[in-house]
């Protein structure tokens, strides 16, 4: 999963091969993935029975009762799934939120100040960035059992030096494009620039890029959970689902293979989205 | 079934008439049930079907692995021990003093508990050709043994006076006694003192032992291999050689087996062991009582609302035990009464076995004001079964209205900052086999951090006093009567027993006859 | 230009990263809660039985003491001892780290030359066959790695028994002892990092086909495997290899879900042990080896770029 944190090549590469493409925003994958988000977050309200409690003998076969069987403890595998999306998206969200802001926080700082501040400090994000993401979780989810906090900060201090990386070049092209210096010969302040000229028009960049660390969240997040290192117990968790389960798959296959399709379809609509937004926005610029 | 009239059973006839020390009548009856399944000849100078080449695999420690067993944290790494090592002794329910001895011929007790003399078997060699004496278990005993910080090795420590022991003559050591007691034997032959040359200071391969194998191989995390030691004393192993493999995935272990890449598995999982149930290349074979682990819950008494005796026996029967050896472990496991060490001699066996009841469980926590009260339970997977157990206790719990939640840490770091574990309110554990009474001396008495606020002099000093009593019928009673006070205000809740559920492939045999099978020995075990 | 100049620098720079990092990590190991006293003292531990493991762990001591003194042995190639077990630092990397960069070698060795066709292809054809790679690539690198580890072992390992489920390793002999063993962990790791790479080769080599100097080559004639192998793949090749670099240091280091999965003996499973435990020296060596290794592969891609760039200079 740290192989999609890799950046591609340090900067946002939208151009697309010379065949003429679709302009129109990508509203098939956006439903698609909007529908995976709600049934992530809104799942556990409709959940049949308790995600929790242990109803009947572990790994009976689905029937009328339980829809998809029951799990290594007893408990409903459908209602576990239906629950366990949720820890996983809203901690990749604050984890890549958190990544968006320090990353443009500290690229539009290293394009703000001079060349060699600005050098340093992108030096300094490449040195966080040598370590290997799943490094920095493990540290850190290892270090601090059980926290959300460690989990979000260990995702968001993973990816944040992309972000730099990329917002750097994408406000360094704000800046170099001219009507920033025109903006500041007229007088305009420092502060004023940056909020009226400089933020509105990464604002694009930012957006993207944060959609593609989006994925790289969601892996570190159920890897996190597969290895047995975010908040754990009983509450259910995809990526936990599947490491619980899959000592039994020969058993019952459904309890493993549920959580692990839904974690694939949910990374997996983000991706599509993430790329093909950067695919639009790439054709709505050029 | 023919049997052959092998060592066990001449043992066991001994031990009908001798006046077995501290060994409970229960447990004789409990182990008489035990035959020897094997139907191969075993014992010196059988000619058993012999050769190949065993391969087990175990959890393993990583590159923490040692060789130095007296330091090295992990199963295997007494396992290894084992193979290559002698052993002063194993616990031996029908052996004539409760234990079968190694390279020692015997244990004499001085009348008034307060000396131990061990002598020496003669003609015990190393494979370097000397003989073993006095010398060399007096060193493994008093500089190795002792200078360990591994809780085994603490027990010796706790009980015998190591710095003043002595060897008088090649033949015996004489082992001074902290305080009186009658049970020393069990402390001393529990299957983990191995004996080494005197003067060992660094562990490598091709050391002098006079185990059953000698070690050829060792890459820590990975494996080791040994080959027969052919002048090993007693008997010679059927085997030509033994692998030890580091897996330290259940399921992987469970498809090396599966596979044939081993001959062995230790310790799966209940699920994974479940999946083997139809498989009909490859058996289970789970340890047998006393080799038992306690999965227990302790509950805090210098936390709210624990101090009082109403919370923790609400707690106690909250529990539905049979759930748990029904669901967890598919049955493969025994109830437990809230009392660890079952099977061993010294356990209370009498006490009545503590029923499942949540109303009863409600009224006491409405008695005491803590309807509603909430707790968070900590736990991790330290053992196989740890976390689901935790997992099912807090459903219980909310059963009777305890808003209780749990908090699972990652794999081995329940213990890796014990104040805050010694701290929690919650917490869950668990208990390796070791004799009932000492059990309670080594992480109970005397408000040791791990006793989570039990602080009870009487019973410390009643339990000083059984071990110290040497007719052993008086022993019991006072064993029984400090356990009793522990299984009616104490603050564990042990609900289960579990076995290590090792998986062997079918046709090998003479694992179990090694006895300490919670660190399989392979010294009589063959291939089919 | 001058490469020796070039690569001296570069190497001094890493070399001060690698330190700077070393401090970083033992700061983190520093404020981790809990310590390595319990897994060494045993959970029984009285109170004084614990201050004199600390003691003798050497745990007592300031952290920017115990900092320096590691640093001081570091540099003349000591890592210390771990703390459970007691086994020096160094031997363990030298038996697992191999172990590892051979793992993330031949995932490079399946990977590079698979996604330069698929790039080269879809980067040059567009069209529908570009739309179907491209989102299957997009597809297969959404897929966390530890659901393709769990589907390859159930149905190559488990249904159709064809490949072992575990690596069982020679005793005293290397993964390539077993070559059959090394399959599924490589096939892993591989569906995800060709997923990726392939998507960054179509990138290169759609913004070298849309260049002026490529439109000069079309005018002049040339096309197809001609125009893709001499003209093209050299100049995308540059940031390619920059980013395939930078999969293959993460390869290394976080290959631990795959090195579970399989029980393969590399070094991300010994670090997270190590970190488990609070094994400081172990943490502090093994993280500080794979930022070393890290810093090396990135090092090696700045050099093939410059190498490569050189080259297309004199193409243009």
């Amino acid at each position: 999963m740290t192989t999609v944190l890799t950046p591609p090549g340090g900067r946002v590469r939208t151009d697309r091969p010379g065949a003429p493409r679709r302009r129109r925003p990508p509203l098939i994958t956006g439903a698609a993935t909007l529908l995976v988000l709600l049934f992530a977050l809104l799942g556990p309200l409709v959940a049949p029975h308790s995600p929790t409690a242990q109803l009947a003998a572990p790994f009976q076969q689905p029937d009328g009762h339980f829809l998809l069987g029951t799990d290594v403890l007893g408990r409903d595998v459908a209602s576990r799934v239906l629950a366990g999306g949720r820890t996983i998206v809203l901690t990749a969200l604050a984890g890549t939120a958190a990544a968006g802001a320090v990353g443009t926080a500290a690229g539009v700082l290293a394009a703000l100040a001079s060349r060699r501040l600005g050098d340093l400090l992108l030096r300094c994000v490449d040195a966080l960035a040598v370590l290997p993401g799943l490094l920095v979780v493990l540290v850190l989810a290892a270090g601090f059992p059980g926290s959300h906090a460690a989990l979000v900060a260990a995702v968001a201090l993973a990816t944040a030096p992309f972000s730099t990386r990329v917002l750097r070049a994408a406000a360094d092209t704000v800046l170099g494009s001219g009507y920033v210096e025109a903006a500041l010969a007229r007088g305009d302040g420092r502060w004023a620039v940056l909020r009226h000229d400089v933020l509105p028009n990464i604002a694009g960049p930012a957006l993207m890029d944060t959609a593609l660390r989006l994925v790289a969240s969601l892996h570190l997040t159920a890897t996190a959970g597969f290895l047995g290192l975010g908040p754990g117990g009983a509450a259910p968790d995809w990526g936990r689902m599947v490491s619980e389960n899959v000592p039994g798959a020969t058993l019952a296959a459904a309890p493993f293979l549920a959580p692990a399709l839904l974690l694939v379809l949910l990374s997996v609509c983000v991706g599509l989205l993430a790329g093909r937004l950067a695919d639009w926005a790439g054709r709505g610029a050029a | 079934m023919s049997r052959q009239f092998d060592r066990r059973a001449f043992l066991r006839r001994g031990a009908a008439g001798a006046a077995a020390l501290a060994v409970g009548p229960g447990l004789l009856a409990a182990c008489s049930t035990d035959e020897p399944r094997s139907d191969r000849k075993a014992g010196a100078g059988a000619s058993a079907r012999s050769g190949g080449t065993l391969r087990a695999a175990f959890v393993g420690g990583g590159a923490s692995e040692s060789l130095d067993f007296f330091n090295g944290p992990s199963a295997l790494d007494l396992v290894r021990a084992r193979a290559w090592h002698g052993t002063l002794g194993n616990l031996d329910p029908s052996g004539a003093d409760g234990v079968r001895y190694g390279v020692l011929k015997g244990i004499d007790i001085s009348d008034d508990l307060s000396t131990y003399t061990l002598h020496v078997r003669p003609g015990v060699r190393f494979t370097d050709g000397s003989e073993l004496t006095s010398d060399d278990i007096l060193h493994s005993l008093s500089a190795l043994a002792a200078k360990s910080t591994l809780p085994v090795y603490r027990l010796a420590a706790a009980n015998f006076d190591l710095a003043r022991a002595k060897a008088d003559g090649d033949l015996k050591v004489v082992l001074p006694t902290v305080r009186p007691i009658a049970d020393g034997r069990m402390i001393l032959c529990q299957g983990n003192f191995l004996v080494v040359k005197n003067g060992t200071k660094v562990f490598r391969k091709g050391m002098p032992s006079c185990g059953p194998f000698r070690l050829t191989e060792f890459t820590a995390g990975q494996g080791s291999a040994f080959e027969r030691y052919d002048d090993h004393y007693g008997h010679v192993p059927h085997l030509d050689g033994l692998e030890l493999r580091s897996i330290a995935d259940s399921t992987a272990r469970a498809g090396a087996l599966t596979s044939g890449e081993t001959d062995f598995a230790h310790d799966l999982s209940p699920v994974t062991a479940r999946t083997l149930d139809d498989n009909g290349k490859v058996e289970l074979v789970p340890t047998s009582s006393p080799y038992l682990v306690g999965l227990s819950f302790q509950m805090n008494m210098s936390a709210k609302p624990f101090d009082d005796p109403r919370v923790r026996e609400a707690f106690k029967l909250a529990v539905d035990r049979q759930a748990m050896v029904k669901t967890v472990f598919y049955g493969n496991a025994q109830v437990g009464n809230d009392l660890p060490a079952i099977g061993f001699p010294d356990y209370a066996e009498g006490l009545p076995q503590r029923a499942h009841d949540p109303e009863r469980a409600r009224a006491l926590l409405k008695e005491a004001g803590a309807d509603g009260m909430k707790v968070t339970l900590t736990t991790g997977p330290e053992t196989p079964g740890m976390v689901e157990m935790a997992t099912l206790f807090v459903e219980d719990l909310k059963k009777v209205g305890v808003r209780a939640s749990v908090r699972e840490l990652p794999a081995g770091q329940l213990y890796a900052d014990f104040p805050a574990y010694a701290a929690l309110p919650l917490a869950g554990s668990y208990q390796m086999p070791i004799p009932a009474l000492s059990t309670y001396q080594m992480s109970t008495a005397g408000g040791s951090p791990s006793a989570f606020g039990w602080k009870e002099s009487a019973t410390d000093a009643l339990v000083a006093k059984a071990r110290a009593e040497s007719d052993s019928r008086e022993a019991k009673r006072l064993g029984t009567q400090a356990q009793r006070t522990r299984w009616e205000d104490g603050n564990q809740v042990l609900p289960v027993f579990k076995p290590n559920l090792n998986a062997q492939a079918k046709g090998v045999t003479g694992i179990r006859d090694d006895l300490f099978e919670q660190f399989p020995g392979f010294s009589q075990a063959s291939l089919a | 230009m001058n490469l020796a100049a070039f690569v001296g620098r570069r190497l001094v720079g890493a070399a001060v990263l690698l330190v700077l990092l070393s401090a970083v990590i033992f700061a983190a190991t520093a404020v981790l809660p809990g310590d390595a006293v319990s897994t060494v003292a045993g959970v029984d531990a009285s109170k004084a039985q614990r201050a004199d493991v600390r003691a003798a762990l050497g745990l007592d001591r300031p952290t920017a003491e115990r900092y320096a003194d590691w640093l001081a042995g570091a540099v003349q190639g000591d890592l210390g001892r771990g703390f459970v077990g007691d086994r020096p630092v160094t031997e363990v990397l030298s038996t697992r780290l191999p172990n590892s960069l051979l793992l993330a070698g031949l995932t490079l060795a399946v990977t590079a030359p698979l996604a330069t066709l698929l790039g080269l292809w879809t980067g040059l054809r567009g069209g529908a066959a570009d739309r179907f790679v491209s989102t299957a690539a997009q597809t297969l690198a959404a897929v966390p790695e530890f659901v393709v580890a769990a589907l390859l072992v159930a149905v190559l390992a488990v249904w159709l028994e064809i490949l072992p489920r575990v690596s069982v390793i020679p005793l005293g002999g290397t993964p390539l002892d077993v070559p059959h063993a090394l399959i599924l962990p490589v096939l892993t790791l591989s569906a995800v990092g060709l997923a990726v790479a392939t998507r960054l080769l179509r990138v290169s080599v759609a913004d070298v086909v849309a260049s002026p100097y490529c439109e000069a080559a079309r005018l002049n004639g040339v096309r197809g495997v001609r125009l893709a192998v001499r003209h093209i793949l050299p100049n995308a090749a540059a940031p390619a290899v920059q980013a395939l670099t930078l999969t293959t240091g993460a390869l290394v280091g976080s290959a631990v879900v795959v090195e579970n999965v399989f029980d393969y003996p590399g070094i991300g499973r010994e670090l997270q042990l190590a970190v488990a435990a609070r094994d400081i020296p172990m943490v502090q060596g093994i993280a500080t080896a794979l930022a070393g290794v890290m810093l090396m592969v990135l090092l090696a891609g700045d050099i093939c770029a410059r190498l490569l760039g050189a080259r297309e200079g004199h193409g243009r």
